[in-house]
């Protein structure tokens, strides 16, 4: 229990008190922090034009990926779990990106997206369909982000088929002596019995959503979160402020009161998830 | 105690690990006495191996030179880990932005007493804007200039006379080039012109050329202390000209994927780059296919161009100044004159050593870069390429909420007077 308390500490709890005092200061790394009280929480809700930006490019990419990550992954599972020839190989593709590395899959998406050269525009040439900008384009920007994302859903999927597996299939067969149709079956068996499951499905979505930093850092055209601040996302902000570009001094203090908010939204949505799931997750326990 | 003598071989190889991996680290003297200098570089391997090359010829009986094997890649963040930590080496790279905010912290060397002195390494051998713009409020010198990056537009010779289109030159107009942009485009090309120096975070600064050149005033009255941002009539005629510009396809939009507009210049695909001369090193070398020329940017009156310098910077805390300036000085004068002929990237800051450069290009048939760099050193007209500040961040931060929508003409031309209003508060509000 000590090692883990003295883990706990060095890790966690004293990086969280020293952040909280670098939110209230000026500091660059360089020189000594200056306090200056609530002044960064000031500036980021009323005067830096990239902060109300970065949020909603956030809520964009979670409205965009988390549904999408878990119809998809959900989808994928209930495909994988029927008993057929070459399954197994078909559960493996579809998990494979996964394993692969994230930053190499990245960037190979970035040549994929480019729309100068890139191969998603020449298949859209040679089928005489409209191209895009994908990543250059603001309005394209954090769909194709999402895209890349969704290229790792086999994370997803292998949960749920894990959920689906663990159904009695008692359940299946009697639902189907009583004249139960698949669509039956999938909502009003199976859609229930791993809703436990898909709670812990949304949070971690959630989490992954609003801590999304690999994809915009790589894919953006100018890997600061353009174009504009399309695909600056809060994580992405805070490590601009952060770990500038060559020849631009550090905001700790700044990136510091960024990461305390982010922190604060992640706490509110994860607790409302959690409060909110017993309404719709099904529990055999007594209460 | 088994345990306690575990934890502590354990933290003393985490501890044993960790200096040897520490990869700065300044000068020192070693066992035979000799002062130990080190250097760091953002170059290539193969700009690296000529620099090691050009090192061995420096003889001194109490100095020795290691250049610390790094991968010039996150260049930006090796920086200020070792900054951060104290432990940068002796001679480093480093950008006039990163030398007037380091300096002004205290973090560097100032060289300017020894830089006043006689000899022939003095402030009086460097370009005179050179040396002018590393010069911090107090008269300090935390670094000394080494190469200058000039800047113009590459053309594609085949491309401008298959569109029957006169090739740029010296003391040509904006006016031509958006001309001579549309007409690229309208023969075939996806964009005449592509200039990320006009739709990116520095556009700014690179539109004040226009007003400059026209007369008006500039952007911004100093990129390393600024007092205020403006967009006068002028200003404002200039980016109108580049909105057209952008409306009819002629030129690249913001949010133009530039990674591979070098490429694309190199196999016949983009007509016009604005880029600077640095390209040429790489032309030389990858052999582009198509013929193509470096023209002197445009203007309206008077000849205008971007100034740009990087340097070589030395820490507060270096062991032995005397040592370090003693390299300092062979790196920026005697190096250059051995590694430019290889590879011709910028032309040297030190006037002894610029021959090497336009030798080298003059031998490898590059004429047009050779005229055109002269050309933009003798300009008349300069504007910094961005703030040098420590608040740089906020004011592009602005840039970036008006220009890029501006420019699409999702936001009227009269929001230039809104953005440079939001720079001119943050230049304000930090003092």
């Amino acid at each position: 229990m000590a090692p883990a308390l003295v883990g706990f500490t060095a890790f966690v709890v004293y990086p969280l008190i020293r952040s909280a005092y670098f939110a209230l200061t000026r500091y660059n790394g360089l020189t000594a922090p200056t306090f200056v009280g609530l002044d960064n929480f000031r500036r980021m809700f009323t005067t830096d034009p990239s902060f109300w930006p970065s949020v909603r490019a956030t809520l964009l990419l979670v409205v965009l990926y988390v549904p999408l990550s878990l119809v998809i992954g959900l989808a994928l599972a209930v495909f994988c779990n029927r008993h057929m020839r070459g399954v197994r190989m078909v559960r493996t593709l579809i998990y494979l990106p996964v394993v692969l590395p994230v930053v190499a899959t990245i960037t190979l998406w970035k040549f994929v997206f480019n729309p100068q050269v890139g191969l998603a525009n020449q298949v859209l040439s040679w089928l005489h369909l409209p191209t895009s900008e994908w990543l250059s384009g603001s309005g394209s920007a954090i769909p194709s982000i999402v895209i890349v994302m969704l290229w790792s859903v086999g994370s997803t999927m292998i949960i749920f088929l894990a959920a689906l597996q663990a159904v009695p299939t008692e359940l299946y067969d009697a639902a189907r002596i009583d004249g139960a149709g698949p669509r039956t079956v999938f909502f009003r068996i199976t859609l229930p019995l791993i809703s436990p499951i898909m709670v812990l499905q949304v949070v971690l979505q959630l989490v992954t959503a609003l801590q999304t930093f690999n994809q915009p850092k790589i894919l953006s055209p100018d890997n600061q979160g353009g174009p504009g601040f399309s695909t600056r996302v809060l994580m992405l902000s805070i490590y601009n402020h952060g770990f500038p570009t060559l020849g631009r001094v550090a905001e700790f203090g700044y990136a510091s009161a960024q990461v305390w908010v982010l922190f604060l939204v992640i706490v509110v949505v994860i607790a409302a998830t959690a409060r909110f799931s017993s309404i719709w997750t099904y529990s055999d326990h007594a209460s | 105690m088994k345990r306690t003598l575990h934890a502590a071989g354990a933290l003393l190889t985490a501890g044993g690990l960790l200096a040897t991996a520490a990869c700065g680290g300044s000068s020192g003297k070693a066992s035979d006495g000799k002062t130990t200098v080190t250097v760091m570089t953002w170059e290539s391997s193969a700009t690296n191996q000529l620099i090691d090359k050009a090192l061995a010829g420096f003889h001194d009986p109490d100095i020795t030179v290691k250049r610390i094997d790094t991968p010039n890649g996150n260049y930006g963040d090796k920086l200020a880990s070792l900054t951060q930590a104290k432990k940068l080496p002796d001679l480093f790279w480093c950008g006039n932005d990163t030398e007037l905010q380091y300096t002004g912290q205290g973090l560097l060397t100032d060289w300017s007493g020894k830089l006043s002195g006689s000899g022939g390494f003095t402030a009086g051998s460097f370009s005179p804007t050179a040396i002018k713009n590393w010069k911090t409020p107090d008269g300090k010198i935390g670094g000394v200039p080494s190469l200058l990056n000039t800047y113009g537009i590459w053309y594609d010779i085949d491309a401008f006379q298959a569109a029957g289109v006169p090739l740029p030159k010296a003391g040509w107009t904006w006016d031509e080039m958006y001309a001579a942009a549309g007409k690229l485009q309208k023969k075939g090309a996806k964009y005449g012109l592509v200039a990320d120096a006009l739709t990116g975070q520095d556009a700014p600064f690179a539109l004040s050329l226009y007003s400059q050149s026209a007369g008006g005033a500039p952007f911004t009255d100093s990129v390393n202390q600024p007092t205020k941002v403006t967009a006068d009539a002028t200003y404002t005629e200039g980016v109108g000209k580049l909105v057209a510009g952008i409306k009819s396809g002629a030129v690249a939009p913001p949010g133009y994927d530039a990674s591979t507009a070098q490429s694309l210049f190199a196999a016949g695909q983009v007509p016009m780059l604005w880029s600077g001369q640095w390209l040429a090193a790489g032309f030389l070398t990858d052999k582009p296919k198509i013929k193509y020329g470096f023209a002197p940017l445009p203007q309206v009156d008077k000849a205008a161009t971007l100034y740009d310098a990087v340097g070589i910077c030395t820490p507060s805390y270096t062991k032995n100044a005397d040592a370090t300036y003693k390299v300092l000085s062979y790196l920026d004068s005697t190096v250059w004159t051995k590694v430019l002929p290889d590879s011709p990237v910028a032309v040297p800051a030190y006037t002894g050593a610029q021959d090497a450069y336009y030798n080298a290009l003059s031998k490898a048939g590059l004429t047009t870069v050779a005229s055109t760099v002269k050309a933009d050193l003798d300009a008349p007209l300069t504007s910094g390429v961005r703030f040098t500040t420590q608040w740089a961040s906020q004011s592009n931060d602005q840039i970036t909420a008006y220009w890029p929508d501006i420019l699409k003409g999702k936001k009227p031309l009269s929001d230039l007077q809104t953005m440079t209003g939001k720079i001119n508060d943050v230049i304000k509000s930090n003092g």
